[in-house]
């Protein structure tokens, strides 16, 4: 993860615009939503086979095999993007000795903020708390990965290989990993739509559309809003470094 | 494309064979006849299904003898399969070995004969070739073909057969996959009911002689579509069941720890993002 010190440094003060994403974490993030987009429109169909609407979208596609084919190449640019982003945080953390995104890690301190903001949501509080680099939300989404892709990955790798997952496993694992699959993936699913997409584009501010994921930048005014903490930290710095 | 013309131009309809003008008579939608019992029975046979028919190049006479008027009844449900079979040699020789033909020996009419998988009116008349997508069995119908017997609880309850095995199928891999496939014959390269249970030679799955009876048998039948597939892959199957605590326990828990892990989550998302939309809008409405 590019400090975002030096991203301003790069781009100077003056920019109306603070990087917040570095190259990788605009490809990981893309190719991640792609891939996680492409597993649904072809998943849930495959859930929901009894409903007309199902069989007809499978038949746009041009049958359940083609269906099938797509759902499983999508499956592989996902895992593939999650060890680049293992490979990523390994290279950058141990190789560029880059520091570890501690911010990343949640705190005590997210839970109390948490409750904050459910206080402010019920209007018992004037303000929003104050968020660093990362908010509660983002943490969540996160961290729910590192749940969500061992789960439907190996669930996913079973049902795709069968018969090889038998030969060094019981044979219950196959119905059981079933249900894992398709249970997960609704709840991915559902909080994806629901709830990120919710707060990262549908929030006054950023409706209809956050770019700052697709462009790794964040216009000034909603950066301190958002990350008032880490805007209000680098902007100390950056006058430091001035003087 | 003068070719292509006409070909198509001469396209001529195609005549049931009636070498004996039956259908003089017989295309007649009132025909009927009272029986000795009193009981009033058509004997309307509609030359636009017989049109279509797979045997529309045999001779009424082949199956209805050549002195039809002085049979009582020529062709009755345990006797069809018979008549079928004095054509049809190899097919009623297996009919005879499976559990449906056993059955029709037995007279037990409950059971399917010819007709009930291979005409789509269910009577001997409309029996089309297999490879018809409408026959009911062309390999995508005949699921819905084998429910018709086999979904009635009513009718499943006297024989102790499961009567979910239809919906339990669809739920399945092999269903799914069928259901939402195609017609298209190379797409149907999946399973269904005949190609674990068997078909003309179908035996009861309490039969040891059975495809399905005994872990052993199903891995073999297993094997016929998945490679090297064993006894363990073969114990993976919910047996026309859902997964309970006693059949295939770890999936019935994974399911439930799923579905409580998904309503909390989704709930406590939902409920997030509810109040945060509640407070957004009243901070739109004071401004």
């Amino acid at each position: 993860m590019t400090s975002v010190t030096e991203a301003i440094s790069r781009n100077g003060v003056a920019e109306e615009k603070v990087t917040r994403f570095d190259i990788h974490q605009i490809i990981q993030h893309a190719l991640l939503m792609v891939s996680f987009i492409l597993l649904v429109v072809t998943g849930v169909p495959q859930k929901f086979h009894d409903l007309s609407i199902s069989q007809w979208w499978i038949g746009v596609w041009g049958g359940i095999e083609a269906v099938r084919s797509v759902h499983h190449f999508a499956a592989w640019v996902m895992v593939i993007v999650c060890v680049y982003h293992l490979l990523y945080l390994g290279y950058t953390t141990l190789i560029l000795k880059r520091p570890f995104p501690i911010k990343m890690i949640p705190s005590s301190e997210d839970f109390t903020k948490f409750f904050q903001e459910m206080g402010y949501f019920l209007g018992l509080r004037k303000e929003k708390p104050k968020w660093d680099r990362f908010n509660w939300r983002e943490k969540f989404d996160y961290w729910a990965i590192f749940w969500g892709m061992p789960v439907m990955a190996g669930s996913g790798l079973i049902l795709m290989y069968p018969v090889l997952a038998t030969k060094f496993l019981p044979g219950w694992i196959v119905p059981t990993a079933l249900v894992a699959h398709s249970d997960e993936a609704m709840l991915a699913l559902i909080w994806i739509f629901l709830v990120h997409t919710f707060f990262n584009h549908f929030t006054p501010g950023v409706f209809p559309i956050n770019t700052s994921m697709f462009t790794g930048k964040v216009p000034k005014e909603r950066y301190h809003r958002e990350h008032t903490l880490e805007y209000e930290r680098l902007f100390e710095t950056t006058k430091e470094k001035k003087e | 494309m003068v070719v292509g013309l006409s070909l198509t131009s001469s396209f001529t309809e195609i005549y049931a064979l009636d070498e004996n003008n039956c259908l003089l008579c017989h295309d007649n939608p009132d025909l009927t006849k009272t029986t000795t019992g009193g009981e009033k029975i058509s004997l309307y046979v509609s030359e636009e299904v017989l049109n279509t028919t797979a045997h529309r190049f045999i001779d009424c006479t082949t199956c209805h003898t050549y002195e039809p008027h002085k049979a009582a009844t020529p062709l009755t449900k345990l006797s069809l399969a018979e008549k079928c079979g004095s054509c049809h040699k190899y097919e009623y020789k297996l009919h005879l070995q499976s559990i449906h033909g056993q059955q029709l020996v037995y007279g037990n009419p409950d059971v399917a004969t010819c007709i009930d998988c291979h005409s789509t009116k269910g009577d001997p008349h409309s029996v089309i070739r297999v490879l018809e997508y409408s026959a009911p069995a062309y390999k995508k119908n005949v699921a819905e073909t084998c429910a018709k017997c086999h979904g009635d609880p009513k009718l499943m309850s006297s024989y102790g057969i499961v009567e979910k095995v239809y919906e339990s199928y669809m739920r399945s891999f092999h269903g799914k996959a069928m259901q939402l496939g195609t017609y298209e014959i190379t797409q149907l390269d999946k399973a269904t009911c005949t190609n674990c249970h068997g078909y003309h030679d179908i035996k009861s799955v309490h039969d040891p002689g059975s495809p399905v009876a005994g872990l052993d048998n199903l891995a073999k039948t297993c094997e016929e579509c998945h490679p090297g597939a064993g006894v363990e892959f073969a114990s993976g199957f919910l047996g026309h069941k859902e997964a309970s605590p006693e059949n295939i326990p770890m999936a019935h828990y994974t399911d439930m720890l799923f579905t409580i892990l998904l309503t909390t989550v989704v709930s406590f998302g939902a409920l997030v993002v509810l109040m945060a939309t509640i407070r957004y809008a009243s901070n739109r409405w004071r401004e």
